[in-house]
């Protein structure tokens, strides 16, 4: 019973560990998207 | 993981700073020197002499050809790297706290301190780099007074135009370099003093450290508070590692009552946290005082650390710290 909890703990904490990568790793693509469209938006008034 | 001592200064180290490619490191003391060492043999390099109080802080540019400094003397000097030479002074009221380049070296950002009569004061100088260096403007390009809680840490933050700073009170705040003007503010970002604010390589979030025995990790756009990692203990420090999702944390309390069991090995510790979990990974003892300053070499292949002891300790990481997965395969995006 008591392995059983542990496993079923551990499996709760690797839903959550999994979770929180993937939230920073979202954020992270959506900083880098911003970034370049930042980058293009400038490259655009220095020609006009 | 061996770490090398760095023995040239006499008093309590108050900021080491790596250049961009990470060869060579600066310590500045309380001791009024500025030293600068090879990082991979602890060799010192040279000493940059001039201060006549605490040198509270230093940056050194992307080209690691000018090195600011800025000290309890009440000045903010410019030297060159190279030579050891001091090309500049700018003098002010009260003693220069925090300094920093920009990006590309043609902007310094400083902070001096809220004194008798005299308010805490964020300026910004344009650093003339076409010449020698000698040839800078003693007015500033702007100035500008944050009202409330005083600034303790100053940057520029992912855009040119804005200037990051972290207060006394905990606050954090961004402000347009052009007019001075808050434009975004985080009152609670912390309960006490922020002590250290780093940013990521990209600027996109930074870490700061705070008297309230936290360390947190910040959206630079926005504010946002990330992540938050509570310790137990004031923390003076704090830094990104590049590589492995880690963030290291420096700090401690002098202990008035420590009966001295082993002489031999210091007890203060470089704390390592997971960045994204939130969860302490591991601690690198050595320090005999509290830790004042860290930081990570740009490859995130070695750190430092400077103490209130004197002296600066310097880790090479070794395979185990790159290779070792705690979280399996867990592995998140720089």
């Amino acid at each position: 019973e008591d392995a059983a909890e542990e496993s079923n703990v551990s499996a709760e904490l690797l839903a959550l560990r999994k979770r929180l990568v993937d939230e920073w790793n979202a954020w992270r693509a959506q900083v880098k998207r911003e970034a370049r469209g930042q980058k293009e938006e400038e490259a655009t008034e220095e020609i006009s | 993981m061996r770490p090398i001592l760095l023995q040239g200064h006499e008093r309590s180290l108050t900021q080491i700073k790596y250049n961009r490619e990470g060869d060579l490191l600066f310590s500045c003391s309380k001791d009024v020197l500025i030293n600068v060492w090879f990082s991979t043999n602890g060799e010192r390099l040279g000493t940059y002499d001039g201060h006549n109080g605490t040198v509270w802080t230093i940056d050194v540019d992307f080209e690691s050809r000018f090195l600011i400094s800025g000290s309890a003397d009440n000045t903010m000097k410019l030297w060159n790297v190279q030579t050891g030479k001091c090309l500049f002074t700018w003098e002010f009221p009260t003693a220069v706290k925090r300094v920093a380049f920009s990006e590309n070296g043609d902007q310094v950002v400083c902070v001096t301190e809220q004194r008798m009569g005299h308010q805490g004061a964020i300026r910004i100088f344009d650093i003339d780099r076409s010449s020698d260096g000698t040839n800078q403007s003693t007015e500033a390009v702007n100035v500008f007074h944050p009202i409330g809680s005083k600034a303790t840490v100053v940057t520029f933050a992912h855009k040119p135009s804005l200037i990051l700073t972290g207060h006394e009170s905990g606050k954090i705040a961004l402000f347009s370099a052009e007019t001075g003007e808050e434009v975004e503010t985080n009152q609670k970002a912390h309960m006490e003093t922020i002590t250290d604010l780093q940013l990521s390589p990209d600027r996109s979030y930074f870490i700061t450290s705070s008297k309230d025995k936290t360390a947190r990790l910040h959206e630079t756009a926005t504010l946002r508070v990330l992540k938050t990692y509570a310790t137990e203990t004031p923390l003076n420090s704090a830094a990104i590692a590049p590589l492995r999702p880690y963030v290291l944390l420096g700090g401690g309390q002098e202990a008035m009552n420590v009966t001295t069991t082993s002489a031999r090995q210091g007890k203060f510790e470089t704390r390592f946290w997971h960045k994204i979990f939130e969860e302490e990974v591991g601690r690198v003892r050595g320090h005999f005082g509290p830790i004042n300053t860290l930081a990570v070499h740009p490859s995130g292949k070695s750190y430092a650390s400077g103490g209130e002891d004197g002296f600066v300790r310097v880790h090479h990481f070794d395979d185990s710290y790159f290779k070792t997965r705690p979280y399996g395969e867990f592995e998140p995006d720089p």
